[in-house]
């Protein structure tokens, strides 16, 4: 049971609540749900913490990848744009008809001239070859011209270990060299690498078994230091790196090369 | 509780305030320290090779910035630094920015020739003061450093076998092998020459040239920022950006010794 008491004007109503032993766990639970919305910004407080918390932390985020960005970025743009010295270029006509100008430009254009015919000198007109190892192709040239270009295999960057740590790698070398010597239906005295390569025993400097006959081809070139341009039995393999230094090419192209280049002509490898 | 709450929000407030300040005056500082740093380095420059333009106290300073003048000096620059080069046997490259072509050279000869597919430099090689930059560019440059996604010598290790029962014939390599090629040649004086593939056909190449992009800001980044913590104007890089077809990139970097020499005509 409930009575309610009402005081003062209409407007302003005060209701008092008069409990009895009945009416106890009623009120109870008004005091705890009371209690609950009492309650209620304190439960708030931590989910309100957590999305501040991972607003902060997402924010932080953005504006540490943004300074990043900024100074991996922007800064090298704006350094391109920082202030400096510019040169004007003129083409003035007047200064162009001063005897100091024209002496100035004389004296470079001659000097511009020496340097040209000095450096136009190093390209000889006699026949030279050029290896291109990254591509295995070969071109031939005679007076300054190309006369003949195709595949050929270099080195093939392999390095042959032993147990003993005895070490052998297989590549072109780079640079300008000469032919040392021309040779026709070359022998080829194998070196030491190819009996380790195999497992075999390495023979006597002189054995018989170290000379092979007809697997260079019809004619070699020597380069010096062991390197030779020679044919090959492996043709399929050409354009491809698989010599042990050596530059391979098939028989047509060797014969021309052989006959075109001469004792102390210039091979460029690169 | 309430005021425990009150008191914390202006801290708060006040944290991310001198937060925000401190990090907006770094930009600026370092902006502004990053910025100074090519000025820096034309005064460098200037410093080092621009004595030989005043040595010539009879030439009029109106002569300096005339269009045939400048012509004729590129020229002589250039013909200079490949004489120098030249006169090695070793091999080095050639840039010919005006004709966007870059070549291989030993002893004077052309061996290799590539046609530069994009070309960007920077404003201090291009529109800085021509005669420091031209005497500068008499003399070729040697490359001190090299920053690579490729190896320069594609070195296989193999083991020998014990006996002729374990020997094994060796099998046609694998062409098919495309990585991708982007590199860094970073000369004396500062200079660095960026060539990087021009195919971006497969993702991964995308990917691989953004993460070699990526990690030469961060090293540059890194550094500058080493500079700038104990008050020192950042050192500034000219740069040349290249885009070469893949092979022609490959043959460029295998074909230079590590140490190899490179002449600019701009």
């Amino acid at each position: 049971m409930e009575n309610k008491k009402i005081t003062g004007d209409g407007a302003h109503a005060e209701i008092e609540k008069n409990t009895t032993g009945a009416d106890s766990v009623n009120n109870d639970n008004i005091n705890l749900s009371d209690s609950i919305l009492s309650q209620k910004p304190g439960t708030r407080k931590p989910l309100y913490i957590v999305f501040r918390s991972f607003f902060i932390i997402i924010c932080s985020i953005l504006a540490a990848l943004s300074l990043i960005l900024i100074m991996l970025y922007v800064v090298p743009v704006l350094k391109e744009f920082s202030p400096r010295q510019k040169t004007e270029i003129t083409n003035n006509q007047e200064l162009k008809k001063d005897p100091l100008f024209k002496k100035q430009i004389n004296a470079l254009t001659k000097d511009v001239q020496r340097l040209s015919l000095k450096f136009n000198a190093y390209t000889s007109g006699q026949s030279y070859i050029v290896i291109n190892t990254i591509e295995n192709r070969f071109s031939l040239y005679t007076n300054k011209k190309l006369i003949r270009e195709g595949f050929c295999s270099s080195g093939s960057y392999t390095m042959l270990q032993t147990s003993g740590n005895k070490k052998w790698i297989f590549k072109t070398p780079k640079g300008k060299y000469w032919i040392h010597g021309k040779t026709t239906n070359p022998v080829w005295k194998r070196p030491d690498w190819s009996f380790v390569e195999e497992g075999s025993p390495i023979p006597s400097k002189d054995d018989f078994s170290r000379y092979e006959y007809g697997v260079l081809g019809d004619y070699a070139l020597a380069l010096g230091d062991g390197y030779m341009i020679h044919g090959t039995i492996y043709k399929r393999f050409l354009g491809m790196p698989v010599t042990h230094g050596c530059v391979r090419l098939n028989d047509e192209d060797l014969k021309v090369i052989f006959n075109t280049l001469n004792i102390g002509s210039k091979v460029y490898i690169f | 509780m309430e005021t425990e709450t009150t008191d914390k929000k202006p801290r708060g407030k006040m944290t991310f305030i001198v937060t925000i300040s401190i990090i907006t005056v770094f930009i600026i500082y370092y902006s502004v320290m990053s910025m100074i740093s090519p000025v820096r380095k034309l005064e460098e420059i200037k410093n080092e090779f621009g004595a030989k333009t005043a040595e010539k106290n009879d030439v009029d300073q109106r002569i300096l910035m005339d269009s045939t003048y400048l012509k004729l000096l590129k020229e002589k620059a250039f013909l200079q630094s490949r004489i120098a080069m030249a006169q090695t046997d070793s091999i080095y490259l050639t840039l010919d920015l005006a004709d966007s072509t870059a070549n291989i050279e030993i002893s004077g000869v052309v061996v290799h020739k590539s046609k530069m597919k994009s070309l960007k430099t920077s404003k201090i090689l291009m529109a800085g003061n021509e005669n420091v930059i031209l005497s500068m560019l008499a003399t070729p440059f040697t490359i001190s450093h090299a920053f690579a996604t490729i190896k320069k010598e594609p070195v296989m290790i193999k083991m020998a076998p014990k006996d002729t029962s374990e020997y094994k014939p060796d099998i046609m390599p694998d062409t098919s092998i495309t990585e991708p090629v982007n590199y860094i040649l970073e000369m004396n004086g500062g200079i660095r020459i960026y060539i990087y593939q021009e195919e971006t056909v497969k993702f991964s190449d995308r990917i691989s040239h953004l993460s070699f992009d990526l990690n030469d800001r961060l090293r540059d980044t890194w550094n500058a920022l080493k500079s700038v913590a104990v008050l020192k104007v950042p050192e500034y890089h000219p740069f040349i950006k290249i885009r070469l077809p893949r092979t022609e990139a490959k043959i460029i970097y295998r074909a230079i010794p590590k140490n190899g020499q490179i002449a600019v005509f701009s």
